[in-house]
């Protein structure tokens, strides 16, 4: 794929207007930058490309949930509705089941959706056995970006599902000031601004070699497990290294980039209840500003955990012991599923309000918001609730509802999603998981 | 059916177990002395594996080594279970780049606060500001902190850093930052690296070394790294002889240092951490507030304390003593007079009080429960797996789990769960777990006392593979029956000790142990030493991959 070189940033051009002198000058808009069509910028490189994963626990009630027609003239169902806002803006792809086996509820499912690869499970040992997919991409898509992917969450104490491998977990922040803190603290440099010259980024990268020194020396005295962990380790001291050798990097030259409200410290419950709209706004803030000052190119948003007992407002009980123990229809699971679907909508539509040359920052990006399990209820894998937000820069249509008739794999579409994003991958998942095929029906004609 | 061993590959050794546990069924004084023969049993050794150090055990080994004074970072890579365990998890985890980031910036801030003036820093150097001062730093703090001397490469590389940095930066103490950042941040000390060597006395076998003996004992007995005087019985070669490592061992098992060591165990196998992230509706339970979950999990440590290590009690009788220690918020919860204006106090129930031992800690019993209610099935599956180390099969995919409402046939929990009983895909499971869980049921969801159940009464008989009874005093008698209560301690502390589930190898190993425990009198004082003093401790074995040295 293309991307957008660093050498010809925005100031490397004033620069060199300006004869060489080291001048700063701020210009707050990059019209003058971009292409006549404003799909690119002036020299060619595309706007950077982003995948996300929005996810939520506990599942929908698919009766509520599921469009009847299908193609572009689909109404909102009643789970649906919240998101009648950005209706234009989402795909609903129903129809889908997780094929790679439903052993452990709440979490075959997303370890089947997103590794494409069943649960291992040994006796009262689980794990993961690949990467998942936002890793998957961050891998291919992060080289470039000061984080490789940012891993976010809304409701307290967010664990996450995101892992780089078995028992390789990539932890979540889940407080919107400590992820501010972390993005847009120390080591972040607003566009028309110049890095700041630290001596001290050498030393901490001479520490950083030393300590990955360390742990290459490790590697060969212990066993393959350890190796693997060694090298993980290893891996992940590259990239802060990587990180601070970018500190001293012009910052990316992007219009909308700003820097965001500090959010609260603290976001007490309210009534034993997580103030989970107000949380959800100051992370959205958080990542609307961290994608559009190009900090990072993958995300992964955990509005809640697989089988999170949260209290919602009005709810009698935590939202999964409500899934199983709630009578007759449900009314206050109903009402949960459409919170959260609410919730939903305010990050779509905060990407899709930040422009970027003739579209907006959604339409360069792709959001796959899905679940743990499509029923919660019944702890089911088929009918599996998936929602697509932005095109991934014009690749995939919006607005459009696509039904799996014959319950195809969610690998399917985990492979449809990679090439989107331009990865050159040619199957997804392992065993029952495995796909070789993407979905097809969703791609922009 | 379900009475079998929760670990890999252990299923099957319990019968064995309760077998021979029924024969020596002795109560205390029975005057074994469990003290100078240690269990013999060959035992089929296991590869040492990388440990993360926990976030209790990272800090715990910051305060150990630097004082009291120092600001302990908190944002650390979290703790990850695996099996029900951190120490299974810590050995298998690796680190994030996220960890990386957070290591860089934890390490940073300790090694600021060490070298900025004070008595931290007056603390740390015993020299003049020079290159040779910050030698010696570096490598008496590589030392405690790498839990070994660093080889003269090693100290040559942090070295170099902090005279790269003085030289920098012009400053000595600035420079010295970044030697300290450098051995807080490598996998030396952020992993416990026990690896093994040969053993001089037995070719072919691997032992643990001198080194990696002192890092066992400490963390497992004081939840953190060693000391100075540890070190220093590794350096003269003790810790691998039988004569010396007995010695340290008694001197660390009659040392205060041990109650960390023993409370970071049972946080482990109980979970007691999750209580600091306890929420309850504060609609349904007025006492309910963020104060509950540390003062529950605080009043379980000081009972375990209290009754393991100062009493030397025997272990069983945790499920049956009325002595507890309360602070205000508990007592208030509990419906007693406060034993103390502040603080903690001791309290006995009395003999007809429906409360007596673990189970009636609202440590237990809330954290077992959800957030607006009780549950007989969650606190089923917590005596199940962490008590009785049960494997309790996965609920089902698939099936409709709806439990009916409360109506006017069906108002308290257990007339609704009948409908888990009733239902066969549910039933072979909820049997397992309910009966149990139910005899808690005039435990609210906070842990306090009540009679009614929506109004109405709350039948709180139960059933524990055979044994029936009344109520919770009851369920703590028959638990304190249970074969497999004292077999699952040995296998969790087993798991928690070496960094792995016992596996069918370590079965004669786990048996003697359990042998020598009931023998014992049921001390976990008196387990613990011999669980050190045992090859299971003490061997290693090459990775089994074939590759690695040594």
């Amino acid at each position: 794929m293309t991307r957008r070189s660093r050498a010809i940033s925005r100031r490397t051009v004033l620069k060199g207007l300006l004869g060489g002198s080291v001048v700063t000058i701020a210009l707050p808009t990059l019209d003058l930058f971009v292409n006549g069509n404003g799909t690119a910028f002036a020299d060619g490189a595309a706007f950077p490309r982003r995948f996300g994963l929005w996810f939520w626990g506990n599942g929908v009630q698919p009766s509520r949930w599921v469009p009847e027609a299908t193609g572009a003239d689909w109404e909102l169902t009643e789970q649906l509705t919240p998101l009648q806002a950005v209706r234009d803006r989402i795909s609903i792809v129903s129809g889908l089941r997780v094929h790679a086996g439903n052993d452990r509820a709440h979490e075959s499912g997303p370890a089947g959706f997103l590794t494409g690869a069943p649960l291992k499970i040994e006796g009262e040992r689980e794990t993961i056995q690949l990467p998942t997919l936002d890793q998957v991409l961050a891998l291919e898509l992060g080289g470039e970006t000061r984080f490789r992917s940012l891993e976010l969450g809304v409701a307290p104490f967010t664990e996450g599902r995101c892992f780089n491998g078995a028992d390789s977990r990539v932890p979540v922040e889940s407080s919107p000031h400590a992820a501010f803190e972390r993005i847009f603290g120390a080591g972040f440099t607003a566009p028309g601004e110049d890095p700041t010259p630290d001596p001290t980024v050498a030393l901490r990268r001479s520490v950083l070699d030393a300590v990955s020194e360390d742990a290459r020396g490790l590697m060969s005295r212990v066993g393959a497990g350890d190796r693997v962990r060694l090298e993980q380790h290893f891996d992940a001291i590259r990239e802060l290294e990587l990180r601070l050798a970018r500190l001293q990097d012009d910052p990316p030259s992007l219009a909308a980039c700003a820097l965001p409200a500090e959010p609260a410290e603290e976001y007490p419950d309210v009534q034993g209840r997580p103030p989970l709209t107000e949380r959800n706004a100051a992370m959205t803030e958080v990542l609307a500003m961290a994608l559009a000052c190009d900090q990072t190119r993958v995300f992964s948003y955990w509005f809640s955990d697989p089988l999170s007992n949260h209290l919602y407002p009005g709810a009698e009980a935590g939202h999964h012991k409500l899934t199983h123990d709630e009578p007759g229809d449900q009314p206050q699971v109903n009402t949960i599923v459409q919170y959260i679907m609410d919730n939903l909508r305010v990050t779509i539509e905060r990407l899709s309000a930040i422009p970027e040359g003739d579209g907006t920052l959604l339409d360069n990006s792709l959001v796959l918001a899905t679940t743990d399990v499509s029923h919660g209820q019944r702890h089911s894998l088929d009918e599996y609730p998936v929602v697509l937000a932005g095109t991934a820069c014009g690749r995939l249509q919006q607005g459009i509802h696509h039904r799996s008739s014959s319950s195809e794999n969610t690998s399917k579409l985990a492979l449809t999603i990679l090439q989107a994003m331009g990865v050159q991958r040619d199957s997804f998942g392992m065993e029952e998981g495995e796909s070789t095929e993407p979905l097809s029906g969703l791609e922009a004609t | 059916m379900f009475v079998t061993g929760g670990w890999t590959g252990l299923r099957g050794w319990s019968a064995a177990v309760i077998a021979l546990s029924a024969l020596v069924s002795c109560g205390p004084g029975v005057g074994f002395d469990a003290g100078d023969a240690p269990v013999e049993l060959q035992s089929e050794p296991r590869p040492g594996t990388l440990r993360r150090l926990t976030t209790a055990q990272y800090h715990n080994v910051l305060r150990d080594v630097f004082g009291e004074e120092l600001v302990l970072p908190t944002r650390l890579e979290p703790d990850v279970a695996s099996e029900g365990l951190l120490a299974l998890g810590a050995a298998r985890s690796s680190v994030s780049p996220r960890g990386v980031e957070q290591y860089e910036e934890a390490a940073s801030q300790v090694a600021v606060q060490l070298t900025e003036p004070g008595p931290l820093r007056d603390r740390l150097l015993s020299c003049e500001p020079g290159a040779a001062c910050a030698r010696e730093t570096l490598a008496r703090i590589g030392r405690l902190l790498w839990r070994r001397p660093l080889s003269a490469g090693e100290l040559g590389a942090v070295d170099g850093i902090a005279q790269q940095a003085s030289e920098a930066l012009s400053d000595f103490h600035l420079g010295l930052r970044y030697g300290l950042s450098a051995l807080l941040q490598s996998p030396h000390f952020l992993f416990r690296v026990e690896l093994g060597e040969p053993d001089p006395d037995d070719e072919g076998q691997l032992r643990y070394t001198d080194w990696e003996m002192a890092s066992r004992l400490s963390f497992l007995l004081w939840n953190s790294g060693p000391d100075g005087t540890l070190l220093d019985a590794a350096e003269r070669g003790e810790l691998v002889t039988d004569a010396g490592l007995t010695t340290t061992l008694d001197r660390m098992l009659a040392s205060e240092r041990l109650e960390q060591g023993l409370v970071s165990f049972f946080d482990d196998m109980l979970d007691l951490a999750a209580l600091e992230t306890l929420t309850k509706d504060p609609t349904i339970f007025i006492q309910a507030d963020p104060q509950v979950g540390p003062s529950a999990r605080e009043e379980t440590h000081r009972v375990l304390i209290h009754h393991l290590l100062t009493q030397d009690g025997d272990y069983r009788d945790l499920m049956t003593t009325p002595v507890t220690f309360l602070d205000r918020k508990l007592a208030a919860i509990y419906a007693v007079p406060a034993p103390a204006r502040e603080g903690f106090g001791e309290h006995a129930w009395a003999d007809d009080s429906p409360r007596m031992g673990l189970l009636g800690h609202a440590s237990i019993l809330a954290s077992n429960a959800h957030p607006t209610s009780s549950s007989a099935t969650l606190r089923g599956k917590f005596i199940r797996e962490r008590l009785l180390c049960a494997a309790v099969p996965a609920p089902p995919v698939d099936v409709n789990t709806a439990l009916p409402e409360p109506s006017g046939n069906t108002r308290t929990l257990r007339e609704r769960v009948d409908e888990h009983l009733e239902n066969e895909s549910c039933a072979t499971c909820h049997a397992f777990l309910d009966p149990i869980g139910l005899s808690l049921e005039k435990f609210d969801g906070l842990g306090g006392y009540r009679e009614l159940d929506n109004g109405a009464p709350i039948d709180a008989s139960g059933e524990l593979d055979g044994v029936a009874f009344d109520d919770a005093r009851g369920l703590g008698r028959a638990l304190r029956e249970h074969p497999r209560l004292p077999a699952c301690l040995i296998e969790t502390l087993y798991a928690y000790a070496t960094g792995h589930a016992p596996g069918a190898a370590e079965v004669p190993l786990l048996e003697a142990l359990q042998a020598r425990f009931v023998a014992d009198g049921h001390r976990v004082r008196g387990l613990l030493r011999q669980l050190v003093l045992s090859p299971g401790f003490r061997r290693a074995a090459a990775p089994a991959d074939g590759e690695g040295a040594p």
